[in-house]
Order: structure tokens, then C-alpha cells, then sequence
């Protein structure tokens, strides 16, 4: 029955026209940017608000403080207690998410569009007036030195903890852990959340992002009469420079004995967002270790079998964050695996990508960018980006012609400037008896072992 | 909100093949989705974990798709691919932009049609490497990692086919021969042991005749053998059976589990909404009491398995704080959980209007709807059960949820797994 070939892949259909939605901005009373994004696919509707109440703002001393705040405004306000307002937003089957990052803090909320006016007034309430109660910051307290132990025992999140101490210079916040140390959060009281929600819980800067089944007055309405009132600038960030720690290639191990496994990162200071070269780190990043047929995973994974996964990334942030690459690998194949890693990383320096792979990777992240607008709540976080960095508006609509306009030229050149194979941090989490001496071997470096703890 | 008008249209071919599609044009995206009803459950003694390696073997090529193309076609297209095993079923999925359908359907079709020549022992080897690598990272070398293994023990007795975990154990995965897995293959990767759907952007008579052009000419396999040991199983463990494990974990936390109606009974609303009222939400009567009334613990985690065979399983862990003692959480835990016999009708309003927004939220995605419709369509027949699911939710009293905590959430049914830190720091 077979009348056709089956060796050769079908050739695409007619590609339609897709466009990010239109977002409509509008200024309130105050001055919070309000952005709206109407969609009438599903009677759903997702909302972010965005302030500039950041990790990055910090000082050591207070570092978590940010991430604290924002954990304990499920705490209750001046008009409920914590159960109350949980209890009022989940009947309307709504619930509400707090991030805190470097930048800032995100507050979101997703439910059915008919219940946005009352979900939108408890947001507006959690955020304006909450209450810090004693016995709730006692808790979220603890919680978060319970996390902070939890972290210390998890293999991947300690890996990725000493990582940021070893690529950036001591003493900036990129270089502790963003929810803090024992100390710094022991030292947390009511009065210094109180105190930071005071100073920075501003709305200047930030903007409420809206996207989902409404229109665009009603929403305006709403805002205005729920954070109308809301004004201020935020404390100004500190500011610091992003240095590495040191330029000398350095391998740390991590002693966790009887680790089956070696948590690896291996990486450096990489760049900012608002780089240039932006479009071209992304593909380059695609096609060396962001996707599953990259040159690392088809390396460690699909040929040696070494790892269930590896991946690199480029953390973006307002500042140069991290250049990193990640795997969990065997324990009696962790050098082996260090080698292909920074072989690799040499090789794509040096050589460069193929054209193959720069189209390939651009086909890829110009298809993928419009199958991750599906959802009100994926649509509402690519919009925060654009307050969060300060992108122009028609960003999104040039995005893909962006992407698709990188050429292999400018990927080799952008990786020549920001990944420095000499540079390396090598940051291995495992069974030091078992893998320091085949490290060692390699001798890519100075090999120390860190202390446990 | 009103009720739920997911299109769905079902066909099937004479191999067997179930298709179910689902159009949505308003983004151009579009969503394959096949399930074959295999699963661990599917597995015998001496050889668990074979569905999940066999998943990985997918991925190797087939026939007309030389190693690693299928991922390169996909990403190529700017198309999203997965799979995943589970107890009862394997899927496999892909979400692409919607002009790249014909290029899910001949990959899939391939490999559902033209794999076994495609396999050999070099790749094997390889992907027994990287699922042992997975075990280790995800299992072995996660604090609390083997959970799910220990509790199934714990639940299933040994002659039930959930009593192994998904991902099987090394000394199976290491005695795979390729025999075995071609084996597999021919048994249970049959067109009249899939389901296939399509959903989001297509078009509808065109979409068929692609499928038909597909998959048509793959013949049918022979029946699916019945499971292997004894899936029928008492519907309460009978008493409290207990493992207790000192590791390296950073703090204390007790898993409790119970065995509960099937997916498949009428009676498995009572024990979603059950769930839903414990440990949806911030409001509900586990995070409330124990994480910040009587603080106890830092974390609670509920989940009712979605289980066909026999009997399924809530689950309820709480996660204590440094130094605090594994006792006392556990007594707190099950006071909690007996206390739902007096639960009221508000706390069922608040729970069905979570599940509402989560539902309609899931929706909003072509993977999510085609991965539903697939499983409606494999374990019941009846894709359309997707639009009444809220229906189904909705029809739980709280008279039927104070039956089932007293019946269900007892001492006599009632696993526990604790684990303690090795050394107190």
C-alpha cells in the first residue's frame, strides 16, 4: 500500500502568519506602566505585578531579605489573617505566586477572567498592606533556614551555589545564594520587612502586565481603583561591578562521600541582557549545549552515555550573570566527562559553529518562540521581560527576524568574546576518594577540595 | 463558569489504531499525541524498568529516521518532542508549528511501523547507560530520591503489578538483551494498543488522510497479553505497615499513602476532591494546620495517583524542620488526614473552584489537550469525558468525603515511609 517514499521526511506546509499579540500600554494614576494583552481563546486570565524590590539591592548582611518579604506576604494584611486571605483567593479559585529575583519581586495571579475584579483587590491588598504577624514571620523564617539546610544536602543546588561563588568576585550578590545565608536570615524581624516593603515596595519602574479574556478599560478600571493610590520611587540599588573572581582555570571539588554521581558546572562570568551580541549568544547557545541535539548533549549523552543530560546557559541578567554548563555525570566518569566538556568549549572557540548548525539553531528558536505563546500566563511573563530589562515595545515583533538574521560570522565571533575556555571555574560536587586524582590527571588546573558543610 | 466545548471527533483504523481529534485554530500550533497502553505495570519479574528503557529506545531511530534525526527534525521545525513512562501507559509527544503536522505523523508512524530493524546492540548499550544515569541523578542521588519505590513496596503487594517502580531496577536494566526489548516492541508498540491525537491547528479531512496515508499499512499485533502476577488486591492494606529509613537527608519527612478506589471507579472523584480539600492550596487543611498553625512541618505535598489497576493511591508527605521529630510529625500528619471525616461544604466549594482554574488553565496548551484526550480515549473510550470532567468533580458532596476519610484514611490502610537524618547536625 506503501505509494509513497518513507525515506525522505515531508516537506512543510504553507507557514502561517503568526504575530505576538498586540499589548496595549496605558499609564495610571500613579504612574505604574500598565500593560494589557487581550486574548479571547479561554475565559482565563494571568497577571503579574512587577516592582523593583530585588536581591540585588541587598547588602551581604541583609541578603534573602527581598525573597523573605515576599515569602511571608502570604502572612495576611491589616484586614485578614493568612488563612483568610488564602482562603478568599482560592474560592475564587485563584492563587497567588510570589518571585523574588535579583531584579525584583513578581507577584501573579492566575484564574477565570469573570473573577479578576476580587482577585485583582486581594493582590492589591497582599502587596499594599500587608501585616507581618509575629508568629508568620517567625515561620517563613524558619522555613527559609530550613531551605537553606535542604539546599546544602542536595547535590545539584549545592553545585550551583559554589558555582556562583567561584565565577564571581566575593562580595557582590551574584555571588551568594539569593534567599540568603543562616546568618542573614536569622537576623530578619518584622520591623526589617516592614522596613523593606517601606523603602522598596514602590511602583515606580515596575508595571502590572494583564494578559486574558477582558478588555483593556476594564482592566484599566480596576487597576486604577485597586493601585491607583499606590506611589513612590524604590531605594536605589546598590551598585557593583560584576568582576570574576579570579582569571587562573581552577577545579573545586565538593566532598560528598559515596556519591554515585559528580554534579558538575563548569563555567565563567558571562554577560548582561542588554548585550549586543544577545541574538547571537542565543543561538549559539542552542546549537553548543541549549537543546537536546547540541554538540554537548550529543556528545556526553547520546554518545558516551555519561549523563542522562547536559545543558549551558547564559544567565542574562540586568548585570553580566553567568556563562555555566550543568550535567549530573557517573562518578567513575566524572574526568572523563570535565575533559569532553572543556574540549568542547575549546573547540567552539577556536573553530567556530557550521552554518548547518546556526540555520538549524535559528529555525529552531524562531519556531519554538511562537509555540511558547500558547497560554495567557506564558504571554504575560514574556511581557514582564520588557519592563523587567527595558526592552522597547515592538521587541516581540521583531524577535524572530532577530534571531533569524544571526549568522555563523557573528556567533563565532560573540563566542570568541565571551567564553574564555582558559578562565574556567570547574565546580564538581561528588566522592573527592574516587575523583580527585583522575581530575588531577587532566591536569586542566589547580585542583582544591572544599570543605563539606 | 459553563461547561467545557472541547471539540472532539474519534476515529479509528482497521489496524486497531484509536484516533482522536480536537481542532483549535486560533494560534498556529499543533499537537501530536500518542499513548500505547504499556506501562511497568506491563513488566515482569526480572525485568522492571523494560517500558522505560524501551521509551529511550524510541528515540534511537527507526527504519527511514537514522539516529538522533528524530530530535533534529523536530527542533529543526521549531517543534517541541517528549515522552514519558508511567504505570499504565507510555506517551510520546510533539508540539509544533502547525505547517510542520505531515513531519510528526511520518516520525511517529516510522517508529511505530519500521523500528525494529532500526535497533541495535551499540545503542542499547548507549541508552542503558544514560537510563542508569537517570536512576542515579534522580533516584540515588537525591536526598528522598527512592521514595516511590520503597512506598509501592509498601502499598502493592509483591505479586501486584505496581509493586516495582517506573524506573525498574539497575540489575533488570543491566541483564536487557536486545531479544528482550525487540520482544517488547512486537508485543505492545501495535496500532490496536495506540491511541493517536491531534490537536490544535489543522486541518480536519486533510489530518485524516495523512494519518490514514501514516499509519495505515502498519499491520496489527497479535492481542496484549494479560498482566503478568495478580492485579486484584483487597481494597485496604489491612493494618499500618511501616518502613523507616535513616539517610542522608536534610531534615525529617514522613510519606504516608493509602490504597483508594481506581481511576477507572465512580468513586475516584471523592478521593481527587479528598485530595483537594487536604493539600490544594494554602487554605486547605493540611497547609493550614500543619505548616502554619501548629508549624510542625515545612512543606506538605499531596497527590491522588491516577491509577487503573485495582486499587490506587493519596499520598500525603509533610517535610519537618531540623531536629524536629519524626513521631511527632507522623502523629500530626494522621491526625490531619483522620480529621477530613469532618470536613465541610465550603472547603468543597474552595477545592472545586481550584480544580476548575487549573483544568481550564491546562487547556489552554495543544499538548495538554491532546495529552488528555489520548488518555480519556486509551483507558475509557471516551475522549469526551474531558468537557464533563468538572461535572464529575463537581457532583462530590462533602457527605461522600467524610464517608471516604473514615473508610479510607485509617490506621488500617495506611502506609509509612519516614525518613531521618543520618547524622543530626
Amino acid at each position: 500500500m506503501s505509494a509513497f517514499d518513507r525515506t525522505k521526511a515531508p516537506t512543510s506546509g504553507s507557514i502561517r502568519k503568526f504575530d505576538f499579540p498586540d499589548v496595549e500600554r496605558r499609564t495610571l494614576r500613579d504612574g505604574l506602566d500598565l500593560r494589557v494583552c487581550k486574548l479571547s481563546r479561554l475565559p482565563v486570565v494571568s497577571t503579574s505585578l512587577f516592582f523593583r524590590a530585588g536581591e540585588a539591592q541587598l547588602a551581604e548582611s541583609r541578603a534573602g531579605l527581598a525573597v523573605l518579604t515576599g515569602d511571608a506576604l502570604e502572612g495576611g494584611t491589616q484586614q485578614r489573617s493568612g488563612t483568610e486571605l488564602a482562603d478568599a483567593l482560592e474560592r475564587l479559585g485563584a492563587r497567588l505566586g510570589v518571585t523574588t529575583g535579583w531584579e525584583g519581586t513578581s507577584v501573579s495571579m492566575s484564574c477565570l477572567a469573570d473573577r479578576l475584579e476580587e482577585g485583582l483587590a486581594l493582590l492589591a491588598e497582599a502587596v499594599l498592606e500587608p501585616a507581618f504577624p509575629e508568629d508568620e514571620v517567625d515561620r517563613a523564617r524558619e522555613q527559609q533556614l530550613a531551605a537553606i539546610r535542604q539546599r546544602a544536602m542536595d547535590p545539584s543546588a549545592l553545585a550551583s551555589m559554589e558555582a556562583a561563588r567561584r565565577y564571581f568576585v566575593s562580595g557582590i550578590p551574584y555571588a551568594r545564594p539569593q534567599d540568603g545565608t543562616e546568618q542573614s536570615i536569622e537576623a530578619v524581624t518584622p520591623e526589617l520587612l516592614s522596613g523593606f516593603v517601606e523603602a522598596s515596595y514602590r511602583p515606580a519602574g515596575g508595571g502590572l502586565i494583564v494578559a486574558g479574556d477582558l478588555d483593556p478599560d476594564e482592566i484599566e478600571m480596576m487597576a486604577n481603583h485597586r493601585l491607583g493610590a499606590w506611589t513612590g520611587t524604590p531605594q536605589a540599588p546598590e551598585e557593583f561591578r560584576v568582576d570574576p573572581a579570579t582569571r587562573e582555570r581552577r577545579v573545586w571539588v565538593v566532598h560528598r562521600e559515596g556519591s554515585v554521581q559528580s554534579e558538575l558546572r563548569v563555567g565563567h562570568v558571562g554577560t548582561d541582557r542588554g548585550t549586543p551580541d544577545y541574538f547571537s549568544l542565543s543561538i549559539a547557545n542552542l546549537l553548543f549545549g541549549g537543546s537536546f541535539t547540541s554538540r554537548l548533549n550529543l556528545n556526553l549523552r547520546e554518545k558516551n552515555g555519561f549523563t542522562y543530560g547536559v545543558r549551558s546557559r547564559f544567565g542574562f541578567r540586568s548585570r553580566p550573570g553567568p556563562f555555566s554548563v550543568a550535567t549530573s555525570v557517573g562518578t567513575d566518569v566524572t574526568a572523563l566527562a570535565v575533559r569532553e566538556i572543556v574540549k568542547e568549549l575549546e573547540q567552539f572557540v577556536d573553530g567556530g559553529p557550521t552554518d548547518e548548525e546556526v540555520a538549524a539553531a535559528r529555525d529552531y528558536a524562531a519556531g519554538v518562540f511562537g509555540l511558547q505563546l500558547e497560554t495567557a500566563g506564558q504571554i504575560a511573563s514574556r511581557i514582564s521581560q520588557l519592563v523587567v530589562y527595558g526592552l522597547p515595545d515592538d521587541y516581540y515583533h521583531t524577535y524572530r527576524d532577530s534571531l533569524r538574521a544571526v549568522t555563523a560570522g557573528q556567533v563565532a565571533a560573540a563566542v570568541k568574546r565571551h567564553i574564555r575556555p582558559d578562565e574556567l571555574q570547574i565546580v564538581v560536587v561528588g566522592d573527592a576518594d574516587e575523583i580527585v586524582a583522575p581530575l588531577e590527571a587532566l591536569d586542566l588546573g589547580l585542583v582544591e577540595v572544599l570543605p563539606t558543610g | 463558569m459553563s461547561r467545557l466545548t472541547i471539540p472532539v471527533e474519534r476515529h479509528s483504523l482497521d489496524n486497531g489504531l484509536k484516533i482522536v481529534l480536537s481542532q483549535d485554530r486560533t494560534v498556529p500550533v499543533v499537537a501530536v499525541n500518542l499513548w500505547y497502553g504499556v506501562g511497568s505495570r506491563n513488566e515482569r519479574k526480572g525485568k522492571t524498568g523494560f517500558a522505560h528503557l524501551f521509551e529511550h529506545m524510541m528515540f534511537q531511530g527507526s527504519a527511514h529516521v537514522p539516529k538522533n534525526k528524530h530530535f533534529e527534525l523536530v527542533e529543526r521545525a521549531g517543534g517541541t518532542l517528549n515522552a514519558s513512562t508511567w504505570f499504565d501507559r507510555t506517551n510520546y509527544f510533539e508540539t509544533l508549528p502547525s505547517h510542520d503536522l505531515e513531519l510528526a505523523l511520518w516520525l511517529e508512524s516510522d517508529r511505530m511501523g519500521w523500528m525494529v530493524e532500526a535497533m541495535d546492540q551499540e545503542k542499547l548499550d548507549n541508552q542503558r547507560d544514560v537510563v542508569k544515569n537517570e536512576k542515579r541523578q534522580r533516584y540515588d542521588n537525591q536526598p528522598y530520591g527512592d521514595w516511590d519505590e520503597r512506598l509501592q513496596a509498601l502499598v502493592y503487594p509483591e505479586s501486584h503489578p505496581y509493586h516495582h517502580s517506573v524506573i525498574g531496577s539497575m540489575e533488570d536494566i543491566d541483564a536487557a538483551t536486545l531479544d528482550d526489548v525487540l520482544s517488547f516492541f512486537q508485543t505492545f508498540y501495535v496500532p490496536n494498543n495506540a491511541v493517536l491525537t491531534i490537536a490544535g491547528d489543522f486541518d480536519r479531512d486533510g489530518a485524516l488522510e495523512l494519518v490514514k496515508k501514516y499509519f495505515g499499512d502498519i499491520e496489527a499485533g497479535q492481542p496484549i497479553p494479560p498482566l503478568p502476577g495478580d492485579p486484584s488486591i483487597a481494597p485496604l492494606i489491612g493494618e499500618t505497615v511501616r518502613e523507616h529509613v535513616l539517610a542522608d537527608v536534610p531534615l525529617p519527612r514522613v510519606v504516608m499513602a493509602f490504597r483508594i478506589p481506581p481511576y477507572s471507579s465512580d468513586d475516584f472523584a471523592v478521593a481527587e476532591v479528598s485530595r483537594g480539600l487536604l493539600g490544594m492550596g494554602r487554605s486547605s487543611r493540611l497547609y493550614r494546620r500543619l505548616v502554619r498553625e501548629r508549624r510542625v512541618a515545612k512543606g506538605v505535598v499531596t497527590f491522588a495517583f491516577p491509577l487503573l489497576t485495582g486499587s490506587s493511591m493519596l499520598l500525603a508527605w509533610a517535610t519537618g524542620y531540623p531536629g524536629s521529630s519524626a513521631e511527632e510529625l507522623e502523629s500530626a500528619l494522621a491526625e490531619e488526614l483522620e480529621g477530613l471525616a469532618e470536613a465541610e461544604a465550603h472547603e468543597v466549594e474552595r477545592a472545586i473552584a481550584l480544580a476548575e482554574t487549573d483544568l481550564v488553565r491546562s487547556l489552554e496548551r495543544a499538548g495538554e489537550r491532546a495529552d488528555l484526550l489520548s488518555m480519556f480515549e486509551l483507558y475509557f473510550g471516551d475522549p469526551d469525558r474531558l468537557n464533563r470532567e468538572l461535572d464529575r468533580l463537581r457532583a462530590v458532596t462533602v457527605d461522600e468525603i467524610r464517608a471516604f476519610a473514615g473508610e479510607r484514611l485509617g490506621a488500617d490502610n495506611r502506609a509509612v515511609l519516614t525518613y531521618e537524618p543520618k547524622v543530626s547536625a
